[in-house]
C-alpha cells in the first residue's frame, strides 16, 4: 500500500514535470474516452437498459405477417386480437392498443393530446400502477360501459395543478366528458408517448373486419415461457384462422417478438457500427498515448538505467511507469466524462424526439463504471509495451553505437512508426466510412420526394366524433377550414389529406380492378390509400400527369372518382389506359366502384429511401375523416402562417385544437434524423481520429528529426541541401502515409461491409470516396511532417556534429 | 591584397565570435593564412585553441564573424546557405574524429553519399565510390554496415566518402582521435598516400608525429597563429 501511494506521488510529480507531454496526452484520451463514454451512454439506455417495467424479458409484441404480400411485420385485426387472446395459454395477458389522439377541451385553450386506446389489461400486461386512483376494471372495455380514462402524471401536473381530487372528476375528450379513474406514475408515457389512455371497445363492425389490421398487441409471457414456445402456439393459432377464415386471412401468421427488439431494432446496426468508429478513436488515442510514452522512455533510460542500478527489481519498475501511464489513463477519463456529459445532452437534442427511447440516455452508475474501466483498461494497453520497453534499456547497444560513431535512423524507431502506420490506417477506415454516410445522405437528401417540400405548412386536425358523428359535418368543418385557410394571407392554397407524406402516418386498404380477375379480400393486392380534399395535388406540388385532378365538384352524392399514381397505374395496369376503369376500395362495405379520373406522380410516402408505393386518392368529401392533416402553400416562410392558421381553426371551433404543426422541409428533415445523426457522428469522429493521426505522425517524425539532428549535420557536412533534407524528412512522412493508406484501405474495404445496411445509393467500396479520403490522409500526413522537416533545414551542422 | 592565383585557400583577416548567453567567446582572431594546392598543412594547438573552429571555416560548414577567404580564388565568406551546401559537396572532403558515418546506410552507400547530392547518375556514383573504396583498401566490406566494422575500418571508409567526389581539398579533424596507435598509423598513411597523389590536405593533430609529416604545421594559440614551422622530415 505504501510502495503503491509512493508510486502514485512519483507518478503525478513526473508528469507534473512534463506538463505540455501530460497536457497532450490526456487530451488524447479524453476524446477518445469521451466518444466511448458518449455513445456507450446511447448504447446503455437504448439497447443494454432493460425496458423501465418490470420483467421487460417477458413483454412482447404478437405481430401479424404475410410474407407474400412483404408486410414482415403488420398489426393486428380486431377479431384476429380476440382470437389470439382467447386461444393462447403461453401468455399471462394480452392487451391490443391503438394510437388515439384526443382534444382536451378543459379551461382556455384546447389542447391535442397524445393518447391511447387500450385494452383493460393493458397496464397489467406492461405491469405499470397508477400513483393515484386505480387502473380499468375488466368491464370497462366492453362496449356501452361507462367512460373512463386514465391521464398521465404530466398532464396532470399541468393542466390540473397535480389535484389529488382529479381522481372521479370528469373531463372532456374529444367532446365526450370521461371520468378520471387514475394516475399514471411519473415519467410514464408509453406508448405512443401518451398522456392519455382510454379503454377500447370494439363494436360489430371492427369486430367482423379481419382485414382491417390496425392493432398493436403487447402480450407478457408466462413466467418461466419461452419465446419459441410462445411463437410455436402462436403458429398453431396462426393456422386454425387461415382454415377457419380463407377470405381473410390466407397467408396472413404471426410473429413473437420481444418487445424491446420490436422498439430498437432498427437503430441497432446504426449504433453498432458508431460503437465500433469511437473504438477505433480509442485505439488511434492510446497508439498516440504510447508513441509519446516511448519517446519519454527513451529519455528516461538514464533515470531508469540509475534505478536499475540502485536494485530496483525489473517488476517494480514496471509498476511504477504503469502507474504513470494509469494516472493518465484515469485524468483522460476525467476529461472524457465532462465530453461526454455535454455530448449526450447534444445526442438527446438531436435525436430525442425522432428516435427510439433516446430520451432515456443518461450517463448512469454503468457509464461511469464503463468509463472507469475503460480508462484503467486503456492505461495498460497504452503504458505496457513503453514499460517493457523502458524497463529493459539496452545499454551494450547504446554504448555500442555511441563509441562507433554512428548515428540511429528510422531502423529504431520501427515500434513507434508501426503505432503511426496504425493510427493513419484506422483513422482512413474511419474517415471512409464518414465519406460513406456524408455521401449516402447526400444521395438520400437528393431523392425527389414526389412533393415540393418548400414553402408548405402542415397541421393536424382531429375532429372528434362526439361532436362531428357524420360525413355531412365532418365536410362541412372541412369546407370552412379550407375557406378560411385559403384566404389567409400569404396562402396560395389550402388543402387537406388523411395523411401527408414522411409524416410517419401510412393507410392501405385492399383493392380490385373491375374487369381483373376478381380475387378473395385476403388475395386482394393493397395499395396506400388517402382521402384528400381542396386543391391537394397543387398545393403539395404532385404533379397531375394523366387526366384530371380532385376537384371541389366532386362532392358527396356525386359520381365516385379516384386518383391514382404513376406507379400504380405501371403496376396494375399495364400498357393500359387506367382513365376510365373503375376501382373498388375496401374501406367502406359497400366497395362503391369509382372512376379512375386521374393518374399523378409517384410520392415517397413513408420514407425518402423506400420506393414509392402503388397509391390511390379519393376526394374527403365522398370518404369524409375526422383525422384531417392541413396542408398550406405559402409564399411567404411557412411557420409564420402558424398563428393565424391555428386562428382560423378555432374561429370554426372554439374548441378544436391543432397540433404537429410542422413545414414540409421539417417533414423532409425530420424523416431523416437517424440517418444525419449516424453521419454526423462518424464525421465527428473521423475527424478526431484525423487530428490524432496526425499529432501523432508528427510525433513520430519530429522525434526522430530530434533524434537524427547528427546524421543531418553529416549529410549537410557533405553537401546536402535544403531540398535533400526537407526530402528525407518528407519521403519518411510519406513512407508512414502510405503504409498506413494501403493497410486502412485493406481494413476499410472490409470494415465498411458492416455499413452496407446504413448505405443508400452508394456501394461500400464507392471508389471516389477511397480515392479522396486516401489522398486527404496523404495530404494530412504530409502537413503533419512540414514542421519537423522545417526544423530539420535549421540544423546547424556544426552544432550537430559537435555534440555526439 | 588580393587572391594568389595559386593559392588554393587564402584567408585574411580573419575572426570568429560565438556569442552564447551574454558571453562572446573569442574563437578566433584576425587569421591570415594561405595554402596551396597540393600542400599538407597540419594545424596544431592546445585543446580549446581554434583548431576546429578554423577547420569548420575552411570547411563552408560556419561563416567568419570578420574578414575575407578566397576558395580557389573565389571569395567565399558570404555566400548563401545552398552555395556554401554545393561548394562543400563538390570541393570539400571532410574527415571527422569520430567518422560520423550514418548507421542506417551501408558502407558502400556512405561513399555514394555525397555524389548523390550532385546529382550523378548512378552508374557514374557507383564507379567513383568503388575507386575510392578500392584505394583505402575496403571494397570487400562495401555490403556492411559502419557498425560491423572495427573503429580503423570505419576511418577508412570516411576517408573513401571524403576523397570519392575529388575535393580540392580535403580538411580532417584530428582523424586518429578515436583510434588506437595501429589504426592510426594505417589511416596517416592513407592520408600521406593521398598527398602524394596531389591532394591538398589540412589536418587539426594534437600528435607530433603525425604532425612531422606535413609539409607545414600551423600553431595556434587562444584564436591566433602563434607560429608556422615547416616540417622537419616532410615526405
Ligand atoms: N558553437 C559555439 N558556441 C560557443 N562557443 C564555441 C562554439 N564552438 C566553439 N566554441 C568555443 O570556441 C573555442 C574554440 O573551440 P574549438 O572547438 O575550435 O577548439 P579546438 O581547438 O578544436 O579544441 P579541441 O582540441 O579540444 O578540439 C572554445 O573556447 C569553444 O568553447
Ligand atoms: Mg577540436
Amino acid at each position: 500500500m505504501d510502495a503503491i501511494l509512493q508510486d502514485l506521488r512519483y507518478g503525478l510529480r513526473m508528469l507534473l514535470k512534463n506538463p505540455g507531454f501530460a497536457a497532450v496526452a490526456v487530451l488524447a484520451l479524453a476524446l477518445g474516452i469521451g466518444a466511448n463514454t458518449a455513445i456507450f451512454s446511447v448504447v446503455n439506455a437504448v439497447l443494454l437498459r432493460p425496458l423501465p417495467f418490470p420483467d421487460p424479458d417477458r413483454l412482447t409484441m404478437v405481430v401479424s405477417v404475410n410474407p407474400a404480400k412483404g408486410f414482415p411485420k403488420f398489426p393486428a385485426s380486431p377479431p384476429d386480437f380476440i382470437d389470439w387472446r382467447a386461444q393462447s395459454r403461453v401468455f399471462e395477458e394480452m392487451a391490443a392498443v391503438d394510437g388515439a389522439p384526443y382534444n382536451l377541451s378543459e379551461g382556455t385553450e384546447p389542447e391535442r393530446l397524445n393518447g391511447s386506446r387500450v385494452s383493460a389489461s393493458f397496464l397489467g400486461v406492461v405491469g405499470v400502477k397508477p400513483v393515484l386512483g386505480r387502473d380499468f376494471l375488466p368491464e370497462e372495455d366492453r362496449e356501452g360501459a361507462e367512460p373512463v380514462v386514465l391521464i398521465g402524471h404530466g398532464l396532470w401536473t399541468r393542466r390540473f395543478g397535480s389535484d389529488p381530487g382529479i381522481v372521479g372528476r370528469t373531463i372532456a375528450l374529444n367532446g365526450k366528458r370521461r371520468t378520471v379513474v387514475g394516475v399514471l406514475p411519473q415519467g410514464y408515457t408509453f406508448p405512443n408517448r401518451s398522456e392519455v389512455w382510454t379503454p377500447i371497445a370494439f363494436d360489430h363492425d371492427e369486430l367482423s373486419g379481419r382485414g382491417a389490421h390496425y392493432l398493436h398487441v403487447f402480450a407478457r409471457l408466462k413466467p418461466g415461457t419461452t419465446l419459441e414456445a410462445a411463437q410455436v402456439e402462436m403458429d398453431t393459432i396462426a393456422e386454425r384462422l387461415r382454415k377457419q377464415y380463407p377470405d381473410s386471412n390466407t397467408g396472413w401468421g404471426t410473429l413473437v417478438s420481444p418487445l424491446s427488439e420490436m422498439m430498437v431494432g432498427k437503430i441497432r446496426p446504426a449504433l453498432m457500427v458508431l460503437l465500433g468508429a469511437v473504438c477505433f478513436v480509442l485505439l488511434i488515442a492510446c497508439a498516440n498515448v504510447a508513441n509519446l510514452l516511448l519517446a519519454r522512455a527513451t529519455e528516461r533510460q538514464k533515470e531508469v538505467a540509475i534505478r536499475l542500478a540502485l536494485g530496483a527489481g525489473r517488476l517494480r519498475l514496471v509498476r511504477q511507469l504503469l502507474t504513470e501511464s494509469a494516472i493518465l489513463g484515469l485524468l483522460g477519463g476525467l476529461g472524457g466524462l465532462v465530453l461526454a456529459l455535454w455530448g449526450t445532452d447534444l445526442l438527446v437534442a438531436a435525436g430525442g424526439d425522432n428516435l427510439p427511447r433516446f430520451r432515456e440516455v443518461s450517463v448512469d452508475g454503468r457509464v461511469l463504471l464503463f468509463t472507469l474501466g475503460l480508462s484503467l483498461v486503456t492505461g495498460l494497453f497504452f503504458g505496457v509495451v513503453p514499460a517493457l520497453q523502458a524497463s529493459r534499456p539496452d545499454l551494450n547497444e547504446t554504448l555500442k553505437e555511441g563509441g562507433r560513431g554512428g548515428t540511429s535512423g528510422p531502423g529504431r524507431h520501427r515500434l513507434r512508426s508501426a503505432l503511426a502506420i496504425g493510427e493513419i490506417a484506422l483513422a482512413l477506415v474511419l474517415l471512409v466510412g464518414a465519406g460513406l454516410m456524408f455521401r449516402s445522405f447526400q444521395r438520400l437528401l437528393s431523392v425527389d420526394p414526389g412533393f415540393r417540400p418548400d414553402h408548405l405548412l402542415t397541421l393536424d386536425v382531429a375532429l372528434p366524433e362526439t361532436k362531428y358523428p357524420d360525413g355531412a359535418r365532418q365536410t362541412v368543418f372541412l369546407r370552412q377550414a379550407l375557406e378560411r385557410l385559403g384566404a389567409l394571407p400569404g396562402v396560395v392554397s389550402a388543402a387537406a389529406a388523411t395523411t401527408v407524406p414522411l409524416a410517419g402516418g401510412v393507410i392501405s386498404y385492399s383493392f380490385s380492378i373491375d374487369g381483373q380477375p376478381e380475387q378473395p379480400p385476403s388475395n386482394r393486392s393493397s395499395a396506400r390509400y388517402d382521402a384528400v380534399g381542396g386543391d391537394f395535388f397543387r398545393a403539395m406540388g404532385i404533379g397531375i400527369l394523366r387526366g384530371r385532378g380532385l376537384l371541389d365538384s366532386d362532392v358527396a352524392g356525386g359520381p365516385r372518382v379516384a386518383v391514382i399514381s404513376s406507379g400504380m397505374a405501371h403496376k396494375y395496369f399495364p400498357g393500359e389506359n387506367p382513365i376510365g376503369r373503375l376501382i373498388r376500395i375496401d374501406n367502406d362495405h359497400e366497395r362503391a366502384p369509382r372512376e379512375i379520373v386521374g393518374i399523378v406522380a409517384d410520392v415517397k410516402h413513408s420514407s425518402l429511401d423506400g420506393e414509392a408505393a402503388p397509391h390511390v386518392y379519393e376526394p374527403l368529401a365522398q370518404a369524409p375523416s375526422t383525422w384531417l392533416t392541413f396542408v398550406l402553400r405559402a409564399t411567404v416562410e411557412p411557420m409564420s402562417l402558424a398563428t393565424a392558421a391555428r386562428q382560423a381553426v378555432l374561429a370554426i371551433d372554439r374548441e378544436q385544437p391543432v397540433s404537429e404543426m410542422k413545414t414540409g422541409e421539417a417533414l423532409v428533415s425530420d424523416s431523416v434524423t437517424q440517418p444525419r445523426l449516424a453521419m454526423i457522428l462518424l464525421s465527428v469522429f473521423a475527424a478526431v481520429a484525423l487530428l490524432l493521426a496526425a499529432v501523432g505522425t508528427y510525433g513520430v517524425v519530429a522525434y526522430s528529426v530530434s533524434q537524427r539532428t547528427h546524421e543531418f549535420g553529416v549529410r549537410m557536412a557533405l553537401g546536402a541541401g535544403r531540398r535533400e533534407v526537407l526530402g528525407l524528412v518528407v519521403r519518411q512522412g510519406l513512407v508512414l502515409a502510405a503504409a498506413g493508406v494501403v493497410l486502412g484501405l485493406l481494413v476499410a474495404a472490409g470494415a465498411t461491409r458492416l455499413l452496407a445496411g446504413l448505405l443508400f445509393g452508394i456501394s461500400p467500396t464507392d471508389p471516389i470516396t477511397y480515392g479522396l479520403v486516401a489522398v486527404i490522409l496523404t495530404f494530412v500526413a504530409l502537413l503533419a511532417c512540414v514542421v519537423p522537416a522545417r526544423r530539420a533545414t535549421l540544423v546547424d551542422p556544426m552544432t550537430a556534429l559537435r555534440c555526439e | 591584397m588580393t587572391a594568389n592565383g595559386r593559392a588554393m585557400i587564402h584567408l585574411e583577416g580573419v575572426t570568429k565570435v560565438f556569442y552564447t548567453d551574454e558571453v562572446e567567446t573569442h574563437a578566433l582572431a584576425t587569421i591570415q593564412l594561405e595554402i596551396k594546392k597540393g600542400e599538407y598543412v597540419s594545424i596544431a594547438g592546445p585543446s580549446g585553441c581554434g583548431k576546429s573552429t578554423l577547420l569548420s571555416l575552411l570547411g563552408l560548414l560556419d561563416s567568419p564573424t570578420d574578414g575575407k577567404y578566397w576558395l580557389d580564388g573565389k571569395q567565399v565568406a558570404d555566400l548563401s546557405l545552398s552555395d556554401r551546401a554545393r561548394i562543400r559537396n563538390l570541393q570539400i572532403g571532410f574527415i571527422f574524429q569520430s567518422f560520423n558515418l550514418i548507421g542506417d546506410l551501408t558502407v558502400f552507400e556512405n561513399v555514394e553519399l555525397p555524389l548523390t547530392y550532385r546529382g550523378m547518375k548512378a552508374a557514374d556514383r557507383r564507379q567513383r565510390a568503388n575507386d575510392a573504396l578500392e584505394r583505402v583498401g575496403m571494397a570487400h566490406r562495401a555490403r556492411h554496415l559502419p557498425s560491423q566494422l572495427s573503429g580503423g575500418q570505419q576511418q577508412r571508409v570516411a576517408v573513401a566518402r571524403a576523397v570519392a567526389g575529388s575535393p580540392l581539398i580535403l580538411l580532417a579533424d584530428e582523424p586518429t582521435g578515436n583510434l588506437d596507435s595501429k589504426s592510426g598509423e594505417a589511416v596517416m598513411e592513407l592520408l600521406r598516400e593521398l598527398h602524394r597523389g596531389g591532394a591538398t590536405l589540412c589536418m587539426v593533430t594534437h600528435d607530433p608525429r603525425y604532425a612531422r609529416h606535413a609539409d607545414r604545421t600551423i600553431h595556434l594559440f587562444d584564436g591566433r597563429i602563434v607560429e608556422e614551422s615547416a616540417a622537419t622530415a616532410a615526405s
